[in-house]
Parts: structure tokens; C-alpha cells; sequence
């Protein structure tokens, strides 16, 4: 079962007196449609004493009750957003973390609260903005300003030596856990083994920065979203993904993410980060990006197939790797001889 | 013999049903469902009129390649394994997984590309 409202009300507001000595009033509490992983309460906070005195429109973030387990916790996902926050990322202002779980039952963190869309399918048919990839260039240029070692994202652990090579055995670790074999995507695998470029230095990387985790409003970015997956790779693999032909949500002609152009997108990136990008590589991260979207998709249909989790989302997803393992052949197409 | 509309027919007039009766009348926040609930009887229609057509496909091309008969997931398994230790470069087992993936997007998503 989930949080209630009402709950909410009443634990934060004593919480939140507490931390700032003062009286609060938390109102207009009210649930965000989000994920099975994490939910999102949209609400007011009105504080009257102290440095953080004022009208506050915030978003509360914690695990699902359901608590499937994911990569980061919600105070590592925090300190990812402080991070990005201070690197010039555009992000939503995270404000409050709190592990006390005798608080409201579990542990959450509080940000400021952005209005936008980051639905794929819209922002796929809106007409071109070209300030928009180029933006979103930069902002990604500037996520991969963090390099190791950070002490604060101590808890991502060492940069791989070869970020490809990690994610080749990775996900090939993923594939055996699965009943069915998929031949399309070893042979995805084994394309990406024998083309590894040499690697580039690790950065931060995003790992899901693509449209539908962007969020938009009137053509600007108002924020990045969904951090849970972030951490040491090589900065092409962010590209690639952006880039990806199954992230361009049908507008398979806009190539920034079926958003805009490439080149407006390489632009932004090339400004803010002084470096070029070399087009050849991302190639190679963009065949990445489909053979791990092709994975993950494996993964989810087994979470259905198992009655581990019912869900026809999960279901479709099954009836995406075909076109997956179509992209992966045809990008991966071996000279005649 | 069974009536008509056969299994196909009927998903085909409910799905029509659905998409032009019922989902105008959801609230915005069902429509999403409600389309996944269309695309979905889309892809049964699509397998039920192929038949088993993709699917013997598939297994044919792989014996050819292995030189074996074996169950469908048996076939796979051999062929995964191969390609990833190495053994399964060439253009022809490209060519047979090209030929396979088509089958299967004809009918998971005909409208790709």
C-alpha cells in the first residue's frame, strides 16, 4: 500500500518543524503518476521562520512501496542531483534529504517542483525548436564536467578500465539469467566485442539521458530526470543513447532524439565541453544503445512472462525486441566478401 | 466448422470498437491504457493470420546453419552459443537472423522503418 496524503501531511509537517524550528504547513498534497520503482507526491510547503522562510512548490520522491530493488538509493540519487545542481546541470533543486525511516515509513527527498512535458510521443510530433537539442547538448557537455574521483559519488565505485568491455559482459551475464536465447542480439554482442573502440576517459554519464526523461517546456529544458541509472562510462555512451534510433519515439528523421538535429545537438555538446565529437564512435554507442535497450526489453518480458509482476506494458515490451534485433542487424551488416 | 468471423475477424471489429467508440469516451488518463490494450490485439491479429509461417521460417534457417533438428528454443541456444564464442561470423548466419527478424517485426510492428 501506498503513502496517504493525509499521512504525509501530518509526519512532514512535524518533521519539517522540527528541522527548520518553526511553524510549517504542508498542503495540496497530491500524487504524481510515476513509476513502480519510485513514487512522487507533488506538494506545498509554507515555512514561516528562518533561512528557508517562504512558499516552497515541491516534489516528494520515495521508494514504491513495492520496493523492486534498483541501482541507487533515494539519498545516493540525491546526492547525484546536488552534484548535477552545482555543475550547472539543469535539474530540479533538490533541498532535503532524509533517511529516517521513522519519519514516513521509508526514506524520500525533497526538490523543487518543475512543470513541463516529457512525454516522447509529443514532443516527437512538436514542431523543431533548434535551440532545444542544442541545449540539451550543452547540458549533457556539462554532466560529464564530473570526473573521477568525487568523493560525494564515492558510492558508484571505481571507473570501469573499458567501459564497453564492462557493459559487453554485462550484458551477456543478463542474457544467460533468461530462459530463451536471443541470437540477434549476441551477434550485437559479438559485433560490439570485435569494434570496441579504444576507450575514452570515464566521466559521469547519465545513463538514461534520452526524450522522455527531459523535461520541456515552451522549446527550453527545465529538467533531467531520472538519475538512477548514473554513473563512470565513457561519454559516448550518453551520446549514443540520446541519439538512438529506438529513443527517437517514431520521428526516426530528427536525430536528436526525434527532437532535432544531430548536428544542433553536437554543436551544444562541442561548445560547453571544447571537445569534438567523434561521429564514428558514437556509431558504435548508438548499435550499444539498441543492443541494451534489446536487454532490458528481454529482462521486463521475463518480469511479466514469470507472473513475477503482471503488467501489460511489460507484455508489449516483448513485441519491441523484433524491430530491436532488426536495428542491431541492420547497423551491424558484415561486408561481402 | 467454427462460425465466422473467424478469431481474426472478431479481434479486428473489437479492436474498431475500442478505438473508435470507447476511446474517445476514457478520460485522458486511460488513454494510454486503452492503446496498449488496441496494439496488443493488433499483434494477436497479426500472429493468427501469419500462422505459423515466421516461426517455420525461423527453424528451417537455423537447422540449415547448424546442420540439426532441435525444438525452437534448443535451436536458438545452439546459435547464441556459437556466435558469441566466435564461430558464427559469416554473411549467411547474418543474412538468416535478418530473415528471421523480419518475419517477427511483420508481425510485432509492421509499420517499422
Amino acid at each position: 500500500m501506498g503513502l496517504e496524503a493525509a499521512r504525509i501531511v501530518e509526519k512532514l509537517t512535524d518533521y519539517l518543524m522540527q528541522v527548520t524550528v518553526g511553524p510549517v504547513v504542508v498542503s495540496s498534497v497530491v500524487q504524481l503518476s510515476g513509476g513502480a520503482i519510485q513514487e512522487n507526491w507533488a506538494l506545498d510547503v509554507d515555512i514561516r521562520k528562518g533561512e528557508w522562510a517562504g512558499r516552497h512548490e515541491l516534489v516528494l520522491r520515495c521508494d514504491a512501496a513495492s520496493g523492486v530493488a534498483t541501482s541507487h538509493s533515494r539519498s545516493e540519487e540525491f546526492t547525484l542531483l546536488k552534484t548535477a545542481h552545482r555543475a550547472g546541470v539543469t535539474v530540479p533543486v533538490p533541498c532535503l534529504n532524509c533517511d529516517d525511516i521513522s519519519v514516513l515509513g521509508r526514506r524520500f527527498f525533497l526538490m523543487h517542483r518543475v512543470v513541463g512535458t516529457t512525454a516522447g510521443h509529443r514532443l516527437a510530433r512538436q514542431p523543431l525548436v533548434p535551440g532545444l537539442p542544442y541545449e540539451l547538448g550543452q547540458n549533457l557537455a556539462r554532466i560529464h564536467t564530473l570526473k573521477p574521483p568525487l568523493p560525494a559519488l564515492s558510492f558508484l565505485g571505481d571507473p570501469p578500465p573499458h567501459p564497453a568491455a564492462a557493459a559487453i559482459a554485462l550484458y551477456r551475464e543478463y542474457l544467460d539469467a533468461l530462459d530463451v536465447a536471443h541470437p540477434a542480439i549476441e551477434w550485437g554482442l559479438r559485433w560490439l566485442q570485435v569494434n570496441a573502440p579504444a576507450p575514452s576517459g570515464a566521466v559521469l554519464c547519465h545513463r538514461d539521458y534520452r526524450t522522455g526523461n527531459l523535461m520541456v517546456r515552451d522549446g527550453r529544458l527545465v529538467a533531467v530526470l531520472d538519475w538512477e541509472f548514473a554513473g563512470w562510462s565513457d561519454p559516448l555512451e550518453d551520446i549514443g543513447w540520446f541519439c538512438a534510433k529506438c529513443w527517437r519515439f517514431g520521428a526516426h528523421d530528427r536525430e536528436a532524439g526525434g527532437i532535432g538535429d544531430r548536428e544542433d545537438f553536437y554543436k551544444g555538446y562541442e561548445d560547453a565541453s571544447g571537445q569534438s565529437i567523434d561521429r564514428k564512435a558514437v556509431y558504435y554507442w548508438e548499435v550499444m544503445a539498441h543492443v541494451r535497450w534489446a536487454v532490458i526489453a528481454c529482462q521486463q518480458a521475463a518480469r511479466h512472462v514469470s507472473g513475477e509482476e503482471r503488467s501489460l506494458e511489460l507484455a508489449l515490451t516483448a513485441h519491441v525486441i523484433p524491430e530491436l534485433e532488426l536495428e542491431i542487424l541492420d547497423m551491424t551488416e558484415p561486408h561481402h566478401a | 466448422m467454427r462460425e465466422l468471423p473467424s478469431g481474426a475477424g472478431l479481434l479486428d471489429i473489437a479492436r474498431d470498437v475500442l478505438r473508435e467508440d470507447l476511446l474517445p469516451a476514457l478520460p485522458e488518463g486511460k488513454r494510454y491504457q486503452a492503446l496498449m490494450v488496441a496494439n496488443a490485439m493488433a499483434i494477436v491479429m497479426r500472429q493468427i493470420e501469419a500462422g505459423e509461417g515466421a516461426t517455420d521460417v525461423e527453424r528451417t534457417a537455423l537447422e540449415v546453419l547448424l546442420g540439426f533438428a532441435e525444438t525452437p528454443s534448443g535451436l536458438n541456444s545452439e546459435m547464441a552459443r556459437r556466435i558469441r564464442g566466435g564461430k558464427a561470423d559469416e554473411v549467411d548466419v547474418w543474412q538468416a537472423l535478418h530473415e528471421i527478424a523480419v518475419g517477427k517485426v511483420a508481425e510485432s510492428n509492421p509499420k517499422y522503418r
